[in-house]
């Protein structure tokens, strides 16, 4: 049997766990969990095939899965009617102090990577930010920034298409349009902290 | 077209690198339908369901707000447009996302039904939905790692693909449409909003039958 082939019956062993888990688990929250795990397990199989398609296929995956847990966890909010906001927020030295230096070097640091990758540093930057520091309002403004990047990015590949004498053009507009898109939306990971409307 | 007695004739191809979208008798009817009621969900608007109340001749009216309207059309229209792109769609890989958003816009379009019975039925659905993705995409990597492609048009009448594979994906999407579980639905389609609640069923029958049109050909 090739190395596919036996990875491949190991990935399928850990969803037929899943599955049992699935099965036998009662509870509605922990099921919404071990979905959870089953996406990993999916994620596992396209990453099996090892190639440079394949990774390009994971990041859609990966958005799919996490906006139906995202969609669940609202059904079952709403299903359970839990509003209450927790009364106590964790609230430590650091978080004062070191939000300032932490966040400088994590954005400057994602702005020099650029793309993708560079997106995530910095916004892991700006959602420490806002974990700590605490926000006012800023939704609207990130979101906006966010829409205006991935229109950006979209202008980029049409000069891929249509203009490829311009290529350079077209990467630094689509690198810095990630950048930019990718670092909004887990901004706004750092906003979701016992707000009233999340 | 690829020598098979269901798809009928050609009517168009469009070309993208390797992968192809294509337009068969059969693909192209399962399109128009799609289209049709999604113009349908877009132009109507809600019924207003009625209930009688029991032991006398009084009945009421249910009323829709406007904010809940509002949100079941976009997810509606939603899932006209994601049905749409699992019709046309020449890859396999992209069909399966189209899929798993069909199932996402399904939850969505009752999602905001304040109804204990239509977000219990909702979130059991969902579950499916999520678990469904693993021999959804793990269909479509399957696919990929045993031809080395996904699109559709190069794989037509070659049966290189596994069985495992197909199996897979006929699984992933009766997860996803639901086609076995309407036992689940009996309880979503209690939701209100008729044109669109229907949209829910509408879009898992067009994609049940374009995966038994891309696991005949491939």
């Amino acid at each position: 049997m090739s190395q596919y082939g036996t990875v491949l019956a190991v990935v399928l062993v850990a969803m037929a766990i899943t599955f049992v888990a699935l099965f036998r688990e009662r509870d509605d929250l922990h099921r919404l969990l071990l979905t959870d795990l089953a996406e990993v397990v999916s994620l596992a199989i396209i990453a099996l095939v090892g190639t440079d398609l394949a990774e390009a296929l994971i990041l859609p995956g990966l958005v799919v899965g996490i906006s139906e847990l995202m969609a669940l966890s609202e059904v079952y909010l709403v299903k359970e009617g839990l509003r209450a906001v927790p009364e106590r927020l964790m609230h430590i030295e650091i978080m004062d102090s070191a939000p300032a230096i932490l966040a400088g070097v994590l954005v400057v640091y994602g702005i020099i990577l650029s793309g993708f990758s560079g997106g995530v540093v910095a916004g892991c930057g700006i959602l420490f930010w806002f974990f700590c520091k605490g926000h006012d309002e800023a939704f609207t403004l990130i979101e906006t920034a966010s829409g205006y990047a991935w229109a950006l990015w979209i202008v980029a590949f049409f000069v891929f298409m249509l203009a490829p004498a311009y290529w350079l053009f077209a990467v630094m507009l689509a690198g810095g349009a990630i950048l930019l898109k990718v670092m909004a939306k887990m901004a706004l990971i750092g906003t979701m902290r016992g707000d009233r409307h999340v | 077209m690829f020598d098979l007695p269901i798809e009928g004739a050609q009517l168009m191809a469009l070309e993208f690198g390797d992968i192809v979208d294509y337009f068969s008798v059969y693909t192209g009817t399962l399109f128009v339908f799609a289209l049709l009621f999604t113009v349908l969900a877009i132009v109507s608007l809600p019924e207003k369901p009625m209930d009688i109340v029991f032991g006398g001749d009084a009945y009421y009216t249910k009323d829709i707000p406007l904010d809940l309207l509002r949100f079941q059309r976009f997810m509606a229209i939603a899932c006209g447009l994601a049905t749409l792109g699992a019709m046309a769609s020449g890859d396999i890989f992209n069909f399966t996302l189209f899929s798993s958003m069909i199932g996402i816009t399904n939850i969505g379009i009752v999602a905001a039904v304040r109804n204990r019975h239509v977000l219990e039925a909702a979130f059991q659905y969902g579950i499916v939905a999520m678990v469904a993705t693993v021999p959804l995409f793990g269909g479509a990597a399957i696919v990929l790692a045993s031809t080395g492609t996904l699109s559709i048009w190069a794989l037509a009448g070659a049966a290189a693909v596994p069985l495992l594979a197909k199996i897979f994906l006929v699984l992933g999407v009766m997860g996803e449409g639901m086609a076995p579980f309407y036992i689940g639905k009996a309880e979503i389609t209690r939701a209100p909003g008729a044109p669109y609640v229907l949209m829910i069923h509408v879009s898992s029958l067009l994609l049940f039958l374009r995966v038994v049109e891309i696991v005949l050909t491939v």
